[in-house]
């Protein structure tokens, strides 16, 4: 890598000329990426590659690829690539082609034990998930933990956490530390933008479009900040990039100089990452240059070397050697393509956009190293901190230090007091204050704590607890597809599918677009067995994403509720097609097996199941089920506590726990059980039926007639009552009795086993009984 | 072995028939698990079309009365219900006039458990294997053999466009003796 950054260093010395076509191709490629238009890119990536090989225009290509959903593509251009970005692309390019070895490998080499994992947060997050499913989950933990310290607004990772049940407190994970790690983040970051503002100033005096440079510098800052505090979370060595969030990590140095070069390089990867909330606010404090300056010693050399696109920025003394005259002419490209991204409204913008380059290409020259640079470091989606390599011994003086964002106003560590007051005054739209960025940094930290809290006691299956967390949030926040849709699966556990049906409903009305948690409201809607409802929901979301396993999950609910296992199954199966990580297809799947009495593709579906995600109880319990039905009570048992263990507050669990300790004839214990289910749950009329039961088979006759006649008033139409009380009386030789319940249990229509079992039961009595009561009592039943 | 019932020889007449087949929620169909074969046919109308679901394709017969399709099962299985699809107006002479219904153990211990008589069927005809006595709702059996032992207007060979068999669903809930009727049960009673 450095060899080739000399290589390159030098022959930008040789050939400008080539170096500013590389610049412009790469810039060309990077604005087309941000344009969504992947197929332009790609063709143009490739003739940059082609004209330029590099390994940091191979990652600008694989990167193309990867925004195009061709990850077989980026696998093959980096493999074997050692870069830190490279190996970060191409880990991810293994994750989405499911060579999770392989993504295991790049990340984290056998023989380089103590080889930091590239890319920081981001790092760490993948290489989580590739641990979490390939079934390691401490080490998943550990690195989804690392990911959160690295970057304490990595949402995603906390997830992963709650998800794997290992999440600590929402209050400590985005609490105080986590405060001060973004404030100090955003503060390293405005002084390294500082420093390049700086330099860039230097330089720009050159630049013919001072004016655009002026106005564009805090915009540019704006830019940059907004992008950078995404990335405020990295550590040194990587910007804490969530997977799933297209987040650019600013890159130390380079970084900065490439957020200048606003089209395509950095910028591009500012640009591109969805500007997070927290910009807005988040901004350094002016003040702290002193701070600032202490910790970013490395830093100085940075600072002269680092040309700010605002002229104000003066450090006129601190020009640089070779890389200055690379600077100078990116300052005011940089500054007018930042302008150009940065607000529409200028009007220099678009014509800085458009003239820079073909315009000056001496000023490419100077650029272009760090254009090329800054180039090197975009990768759209997912961005690393390969700045920090590609530059580290081309350039002395970019003391470049990787992945800290910068922060715009701030430290200007070279303490200039004049360009600090210049950006000041320029910046004072922007208010850096670190004790408002710290205020800020709290604000969202507190929303996250909040969801936090909820998530992690929605996943612990403390349901209650999580809905109040949930309702602590402010109403625009509750009001959103993502928090309905949790709310509603919080009552989906808590077994209350009206209040359930009517959160999803509002989260539908909400956001209608989106597919999270609608499998889980098909699965509410089959339990109220509203067909209606389940076929309408099916076929809307069929037809806004044909490729979502939701959908094929709800339709296949449907069938299912109207008892056409085979099709269900089909369904279900597509769902697991689309989606083989999606743990809830395969449950799902595994319960329509089991309606088909084919217990061993089942068995096999609910493993699966498992194995993606060990705590989705439904599968414990699916597998328990099957046991049951098996008689291989032991195995049952097992899989039921197994299943409490994680759901400790579902009675249905439990009373079926206890059905299984009861087959074992461990029937203390299953009583101990049943009155725990019937403590859980006040509403669930099962615990308290199987009691019955077992208190029959224990013959304790009169505390079964007890609990069944508090049942009767619950569910007076529950025709297994009055039959069971039948038996009982039955037993009890008190055959008036059971008759009458008999009759009142098939009064009820049961089902044609039952009537056939209860009037076989009773034919007996019948026989005993005079002629004329006989004749009476056989007609009237039907017999 | 098929439960022997004294009215093994019940004869009754069966007319008309649904278009549409529509049997109870507690049954299912358990022809799925099942051998089926049958006596003899002609090429291109064999026994696939009679569990193919499909009301234009049918099975026709090619050879001396009675006619046979045979249903065996891996293991005993508790039946309740035949449901026939066949059509006079359709296949005129092809249509079962008669039709008898064994159960046992193999080809070797058959015993007839049901007949009936068709008169000019036009859709599904059911044919329920229940006898009077309350013991005698499912007929526990390895094999069932529906016989086609004569047809309408004395045709030699016989029509036949579908044929389902229903049993009983089991207890979802093993270890109980019941089966729950109420919405407030079925809510709790199941995870999903």
């Amino acid at each position: 890598m450095q060899r080739s950054q000399k290589i390159e260093f030098l022959s930008l010395c040789e050939s400008e000329e080539e170096v500013a076509m590389e610049a412009i191709l790469a810039d060309y490629v990077r604005s087309s990426v941000r344009q969504f238009m992947h197929a332009n890119a790609i063709f143009h990536c490739e003739r940059l590659c082609a004209e330029f090989p590099s390994e940091v225009n191979q990652q600008l290509l694989a990167s193309c690829y990867l925004q195009n959903n061709q990850a077989y593509c980026a696998y093959h251009i980096l493999k074997g690539t050692q870069m830190a970005q490279s190996r970060y692309l191409f880990a991810l390019s293994c994750f989405k082609m499911d060579l999770l070895r392989e993504a295991e490998a790049a990340l984290c080499p056998a023989n380089e034990p103590s080889s930091e994992v590239p890319n920081g947060a981001a790092g760490h997050f993948l290489l989580g998930l590739v641990y979490r499913y390939t079934d390691r989950k401490i080490s998943a933990i550990h690195h989804f933990k690392q990911a959160l310290s690295l970057d304490p607004l990595l949402w995603s990772a906390y997830e992963e956490l709650c998800v794997l049940g290992a999440a600590e407190d929402a209050a400590a994970v985005f609490g105080e530390t986590a405060a001060i790690c973004i404030q100090n983040q955003y503060l390293h970051h405005a002084s390294v933008l500082q420093n390049s503002q700086a330099f860039e100033e230097d330089h720009s005096v050159t630049s013919s479009k001072d004016n655009s440079a002026d106005d564009v510098s805090p915009r540019q800052l704006k830019q940059l900040l907004s992008n950078n505090v995404r990335e405020a979370s990295g550590n040194c060595q990587g910007m804490a990039v969530s997977a799933r969030s297209a987040v650019q990590p600013p890159n130390g140095g380079s970084t900065h100089l490439s957020l200048y070069t606003t089209p395509s390089p950095i910028t591009t990867q500012y640009l591109c990452a969805a500007p997070p909330p927290l910009h807005r606010n988040a901004l350094p404090n002016v003040s702290n240059t002193n701070s600032i300056a202490a910790d970013s010693s490395p830093r100085s050399t940075v600072n002269s070397t680092i040309q700010a696109p605002r002229r104000k920025f003066v450090d006129e003394g601190k020009l640089r050697k070779i890389s200055g005259r690379l600077f100078s002419d990116s300052g005011p490209r940089r500054s007018t393509r930042l302008a150009a991204e940065a607000s529409a409204n200028t009007g220099s913008n678009a014509t800085s956009t458009a003239g820079n380059g073909p315009n000056n290409p001496s000023k490419y020259l100077g650029n272009s190293k760090f254009s090329s640079a800054a180039l090197r470091s975009v990768t759209l989606r997912k961005v690393s901190n390969w700045t920090n390599e590609n530059f580290d011994d081309g350039m002395k003086n970019e003391v470049i230090d990787g992945c800290r964002p910068i922060i715009v106003s701030g430290a200007l560590p070279s303490g200039d007091p004049k360009a600090l007051d210049q950006e000041t005054t320029m910046l004072s739209g922007v208010a850096p204050n670190t004790s408002k960025l710290l205020s800020c940094a709290g604000e969202i930290l507190g929303l996250l704590r909040l969801f936090g809290e909820g998530y992690r006691l929605s996943c612990i299956y403390k349901c209650q607890d999580a809905l109040e967390a949930y309702s602590k949030l402010p109403h625009k926040h509750y009001n959103t597809g993502w928090v309905l849709s949790q709310v509603g699966k919080a009552y989906f556990e808590l077994v209350d599918y009206l209040e359930a049906d009517r959160a999803f409903g509002l989260a539908r009305r909400v956001s209608p677009y989106s597919l999270e948690g609608m499998d889980i409201y098909s699965t509410v809607l089959y339990h109220l067995k509203e067909d209606m409802k389940l076929s309408y929901l099916a076929q809307e979301l069929i037809s806004t994403d044909r490729l979502a396993p939701q959908s094929w999950c709800a339709m296949g609910n449907c069938y299912s509720l109207q008892k056409d296992h085979e099709t269900a199954l089909k369904n279900f199966r597509r769902a697991v097609q689309l989606d083989s990580k999606f743990a809830y297809a395969h449950t799902l799947c595994g319960h329509e097996y089991v309606a088909l009495d084919e217990f061993d593709n089942g068995i096999k579906s609910y493993q699966t199941a498992l194995r993606i995600d060990s705590r989705h109880y439904k599968s414990l319990y699916g597998l328990g089920m099957v046991y049951l039905r098996q008689e291989k009570f032991e195995f049952a048992e097992h899989h039921f506590r197994l299943a409490f263990h994680i759901n400790p507050c579902s009675s249905i669990i439990m009373s079926y726990l206890g059905t299984a300790l009861h087959a074992l004839k461990r029937s203390n214990e299953a009583l101990e059980m049943m009155e725990r289910a019937i403590s859980a749950d006040r509403k669930n009329p099962l615990p308290m039926y199987q009691k019955a039961n077992i208190l029959v088979s224990l013959e304790c006759f009169e505390k079964a007639l007890e609990v069944l006649e508090e049942l009767k008033e619950y569910a007076p139409r529950e025709s297994s009552i009055y039959a069971l009380m039948g038996i009982i009386y039955k037993r009890c030789n008190m055959h008036d009795k059971a008759m009458l319940h008999f009759g009142l249990a098939l009064d009820l229509k049961p089902s044609a086993t039952d009537v056939a079992t209860i009037k076989v039961t009773v034919l007996p009595f019948i026989m005993e009984l005079g002629t004329d009561m006989k004749y009476v009592l056989m007609h009237v039943m039907e017999i | 072995m098929a439960t022997e019932s004294s009215e093994g020889e019940e004869e009754g007449k069966l007319t008309g028939g649904s278009p549409v087949l529509s049997v109870d929620e507690d049954l299912r169909e358990m022809g799925k698990k099942a051998a089926w074969s049958v006596s003899s046919c002609k090429p291109g109308n064999g026994v696939s079309s009679l569990r193919d679901d499909n009301l234009e394709t049918y099975w026709q017969s090619d050879g001396a009365q009675p006619h046979l399709m045979n249903v065996q099962f891996q293991k005993k299985v508790k039946l309740q219900l035949v449901a026939l699809y066949i059509d006079f107006k359709l296949d005129e002479s092809y249509t079962p006039s008669k039709v008898s219904i064994r159960a046992g153990d193999g080809f070797h211990n058959l015993k007839e458990i049901r007949s009936v008589e068709l008169v000019k069927p036009t859709g599904w005809v059911y044919v329920s294997l229940s006898g009077n006595d309350p013991r005698d709702t499912f007929v526990s059996t390895f094999m069932l053999q529906i016989a086609v032992l004569s047809n309408h207007l004395n045709g030699r060979d016989t029509h036949v466009r579908q044929i389902k068999v229903y049993g009983p669903r089991p207890n979802l809930i093993p270890h109980q003796l019941f089966q729950f009727t109420s919405t407030e049960f079925n809510t709790y009673a199941f995870v999903r």
